[in-house]
């Protein structure tokens, strides 16, 4: 390359890299337009500072791309056991929380007064008595050992004076006749009448199956203070009928 | 700590454009991207590995379609990289001669609301050779040619940049090295014509 052409290269360099004068530009470019050799070193001067564009796009990206796929598939850290223990003691726990709380959820939309009435509900059976002719036993009281619900409750109300005994089993033949408010007067009277009598005659019975009348009632806030007297009461017949799931279940009826 | 951003489509495509913010940038397009068009791939009888080379190389073809004004904003970007996606791992495919009957058919099928950007994808294996060449030149030269012409470095910051006495001597520096890769690229003479149809095609 001899020093003409090689200044006129280093020209062309300079006008790629907008390094010449207004002069110099308006110089070359008529050079340009008519020197055709020229013409093709400026294009492959040109294509070549291409490749060095193209070579760092390339790079660029490459790196980007290194780091980037490093941040998306990020390695799990290793945990120290202390962590571990703490990690796995929380997943366990919300595990429970989690089973715990569907549990009590499905109870919840699945509970119904019915089903825990029915679930707490006896018949109440009078004792068996070896000749029960000979006994002097109201027609109402037969009526009931028959199981004839129907006929008790018309002989309950056929009779003016009743005694303690008649009234908690015309309430129970309510309650086995599906009457809740009837049964409900029934034992409030029982337990109102051995108020006033200061006895106790049936008085227990007649609070367990009144609290369990409410139930049935959907009277839930009037069953749980049945409920209660029966829980702080140790000495009560049915204390031990009374179990905390009850309760619970009773409350959770209330909020539903 | 990095703050990591999001940009809308149109700060996005200004900043490819300008060359402004470039890693902030493409960090984005990685983010937003490359779950769902990797999955095209993976879902096209590609690897994990297939996946990322090619979205590596839309990232690319994408960058250099916007900075040459070949996109402007007709469809979203997302839009748009997924067609390029699409093309650039069909053209693999064809590449490894196993383009299945059902890509085919896809590529036949496609989306006509899709941009068609099959025509943009310049010369992918010209490419490839051009960057194994400009990789053979001596580290020293392709410092000074990205710095200059693909950083944008004046010669007093490429100057600070190297340990070079002065500026003149990087300025004679450069010039020896773009004439030696002009060079190597003029001894194959295929290679400059895909060069120069790059920059007017």
């Amino acid at each position: 390359m001899d020093n003409s052409t090689h200044n006129m290269s280093e020209k062309l360099v300079q006008y790629l890299d907008g390094e010449l004068t207004g002069a110099e530009i308006e110089s070359l470019e008529k050079q340009l337009a008519t020197d055709k050799n020229l013409n093709e070193e400026l294009k492959s001067l040109k294509a070549t500072r291409e490749a060095v564009k193209i070579f760092g796009l390339q790079q660029k990206v490459a790196g980007i791309h290194t780091q980037m796929m490093k941040e998306m598939q990020a390695p799990v850290r290793k945990m120290s056991p202390a962590r571990r223990i703490i990690r796995y003691s929380i997943a366990v726990a919300a595990s429970v929380v989690l089973i715990l709380g569907s549990i009590i959820g499905y109870n919840f939309y699945n509970l119904s007064s019915s089903k825990v009435f029915s679930s707490n509900y006896h018949s109440y059976e009078l004792i068996t008595l070896r000749d029960i002719d000979t006994q002097q036993v109201s027609l109402v009281e037969k009526a009931y050992r028959d199981k004839d619900f129907k006929k008790a409750v018309e002989l309950f109300n056929e009779h003016s004076s009743v005694s303690i005994k008649e009234s908690f089993l015309a309430g129970m033949s309510y309650m086995e006749l599906g009457d809740n408010a009837k049964a409900i007067d029934e034992f409030k009277n029982v337990i109102a009448e051995n108020e006033k009598n200061k006895t106790t005659l049936f008085k227990d019975e007649a609070e367990y199956y009144l609290a369990l009348t409410y139930i049935r009632n959907k009277d839930y806030d009037f069953a749980l203070v049945q409920l209660r007297i029966i829980k702080e009461n140790p000495g009560h017949l049915y204390n031990n009928n009374i179990s905390g799931k009850l309760m619970r279940q009773v409350k959770m009826l209330k909020w539903r | 700590m990095e703050v990591i951003r999001n940009f809308p489509d149109s700060e996005l495509v200004a900043n490819l454009r300008a060359g402004k913010r470039m890693d902030e940038t493409i960090k984005t397009i990685y983010r937003n991207y490359f779950d769902s068009l990797s999955w095209y791939v993976m879902n096209n009888s590609g690897s994990r590995q297939d996946a990322e080379d090619v979205f590596q190389e839309v990232v690319v073809a994408f960058i250099d379609l916007v900075q040459k004004d070949k996109f402007r904003g007709e469809s979203t970007v997302k839009t748009f990289l997924y067609s390029l996606n699409r093309h650039t791992w069909l053209n693999e495919l064809k590449r490894r001669g196993r383009a299945l009957a059902r890509e085919e058919k896809y590529e036949n099928e496609q989306d006509r609301t899709a941009p068609d950007t099959g025509h943009l994808i310049a010369d992918r294996e010209g490419k490839e050779e051009v960057i194994k060449l400009v990789g053979e030149l001596g580290e020293t030269c392709r410092k000074i040619l990205l710095l200059f012409y693909y950083e944008d470095f004046s010669m007093k910051e490429i100057l600070e940049a190297t340990e070079y006495e002065n500026e003149q001597v990087v300025r004679n520096k450069k010039y020896k090295c773009l004439k030696q890769l002009e060079q190597m690229i003029n001894e194959n003479p295929a290679l400059m014509q895909t060069l120069k149809n790059l920059l007017h095609g």
